[in-house]
């Protein structure tokens, strides 16, 4: 029992905690849709881009969640510009631009003289979390969840079928850029908690471990913000008594239960199982 | 050019028509997909479009739903149409394979989508949303499936259940591609008993096929594409030895023999 306390003794770890749980309940309701819309590469480009906003926010003395949400947005942006040339696939200017974004981070937070070392905009500072940031990812955490909530039929509708969804009326163009605005939201909330780098596994493998077992997009998105929360939950916890880096350890745990589901549910997902026959 | 081989069975051209194409054209940077398509829909027909592979069968129905961009003359119930919303009276039912089985939707949700574009964004579906769901899916025999999911149903289940979505759009025109493709022979008929009895009802279908014996046998009326419209008329005269040759090539008429 005590084990299971122990962690929340301190007020920094309570902080903790509920940036953990922010994220966890959050960045699954918006990647159920990454993970629909196979956009996973572009949350991951996205996490490692907005590494150019921390540095040149950090470099000029702003809060660094304004530059990451500034460089998500920017990269939504040149993503759009770029995506018409028919030439490059659109997975190819995401690498491009996720890429060429982390290394602008790389090199601006490597020139600063202030001693702030890259890993910690990488995986992370959960433990330095002060209730400003609570605040701040409550707030912007919690209009995504709404925001997709109240588009949840619109998403459904461009996501499963963008050409039927178009004829009735759905704007396909703006749903995605919307959802594109709301995945630099989540990176943007995740950046003290797990990292920019780790954004990416609480934006996916919650929603991705839930895609496995869920029939509707209800469950899939409840299962999502279930899991999303107690594994950030645990980990963390984890990473209390293990003494190990706390962004990697959540991450470590949402693949193992990744790892766990994807096994307990491969019979059902064998060829036979998907169609009938007529 | 257009072969127009008799009048087809319903009223064209005129107020009565549900759907005229007039000079229809597409182009895929320098390539020329379609050219100069023109043809009417009236009430309650069903019609085969045949053509061989990549003669512009799906194209065309892109582009008369404005999926892609085109030159030429859409209509709907008279109404000329420049964007989707005039069109929303027409549904397309793309290639199975276009779609993803395995996405987490319901029947029931797959055909309340049908009823989007009665409604704003913002707005959840009504009472009376549902209730034509399920009367659209009694039309399809899918009575009572609104709970399965779409990874559950068969290929003539599906194709069934995208019919219902597109009833409950209250599509009066409904572009189906290839519906009859990869389904076998029992499904096959079933899927043209609904056809029928939806076209008794006034709603007017489209189906693109490469099956040219059934097209011969089970449709009121054939369009021949390739390029351009190469045919229009009852499926006897389209799909006679001359013009099956000057769309498929040489041998095309041992097919429908068959």
């Amino acid at each position: 029992m005590q084990w299971l306390t122990d962690p929340f003794q301190a007020e920094f770890m309570q902080r903790a905690f509920l940036a953990a749980i922010i994220i966890g309940a959050v960045a699954p309701v918006v990647g159920t849709w990454v993970v629909l819309r196979r956009m996973a590469n572009l949350g991951d480009a996205m996490s490692h881009g907005t590494l150019a906003g921390v540095g040149l926010a950090y470099a000029a003395g702003v809060n660094v969640l304004f530059g990451a949400m500034g460089a998500g947005l920017v990269i939504a942006a040149l993503l759009v510009l770029f995506s018409s040339n028919r030439r490059l696939g659109q997975e190819t200017v995401i690498a491009v631009l996720g890429t060429a974004c982390f290394a602008i981070g790389v090199v601006v937070i490597s020139r600063l003289d202030t001693g702030v070392e890259l890993t910690h905009f990488l995986f992370g500072r959960v433990l330095t979390v002060t209730w400003g940031d609570i605040w701040l990812n409550l707030g912007l955490g919690g209009g995504a969840v709404l925001v997709v909530f109240a588009l949840f039929g619109e998403l459904r509708l461009a996501t499963f079928d963008h050409v039927q969804a178009e004829q009735v009326g759905v704007r396909v163009e703006l749903v995605q850029a919307v959802l594109v605005v709301l995945l630099a939201v989540v990176v943007v909330i995740s950046l003290r908690t797990v990292g920019t780098v780790m954004s990416v596994t609480m934006l996916v493998t919650p929603a991705a471990t839930s895609r496995l077992f869920a029939r509707t997009l209800r469950q899939m998105t409840l299962w999502g913000m279930c899991l999303g929360v107690s594994e950030a939950v645990f980990g963390l916890m984890l990473s209390y008594h293990l003494d190990s880096a706390p962004g990697a350890t959540i991450g470590l745990v949402a693949a193992a239960v990744f790892a766990i589901v994807f096994a307990a549910t491969l019979p059902r997902r064998m060829p036979h199982h998907h169609r009938p026959l007529d | 050019m257009t072969h127009r081989l008799a009048d087809p069975p319903h009223d064209h051209g005129n107020v009565h028509s549900l759907l005229d194409v007039v000079g229809l054209g597409v182009r895929y940077g320098t390539t020329e997909a379609l050219r100069d398509v023109s043809f009417s829909v009236g009430r309650g027909e069903l019609i085969g479009v045949i053509g061989p592979n990549g003669a512009g069968k799906s194209t065309m129905f892109k582009a008369i739903c404005g999926l892609v961009n085109h030159t030429g003359v859409v209509e709907v119930n008279g109404v000329h149409c420049h964007g989707h919303t005039e069109r929303m009276d027409i549904a397309y039912i793309p290639q199975r394979n276009d779609s993803d089985l395995h996405f987490p939707i319901t029947v029931g949700e797959l055909v309340l989508a049908g009823r989007r574009r009665f409604r704003r964004w913002w707005n959840r579906p009504t009472s009376d949303d549902r209730a034509v769901a399920a009367q659209c899916l009694k039309k399809v025999f899918l009575e009572g499936a609104d709970d399965r999911a779409l990874s559950e149903l068969s290929g003539g289940q599906l194709q069934r259940a995208y019919l219902a979505r597109a009833l409950a759009q209250q599509a009066s025109v409904v572009l189906l591609d290839e519906a009859l493709s990869g389904v076998d022979q029992p499904t096959t008929l079933e899927l043209l008993e609904v056809f029928r009895s939806l076209t008794t009802e006034g709603t007017s279908l489209l189906v693109a096929t490469h099956d040219l014996a059934l097209a011969r046998r089970r449709f009121d009326r054939c369009l021949a594409v390739n390029g351009t419209l190469r045919g229009d008329g009852p499926p006897d005269q389209v799909l006679s030895v001359g013009l099956l040759e000057t769309v498929f090539g040489s041998g095309a008429s041992d097919a429908v023999a068959d």
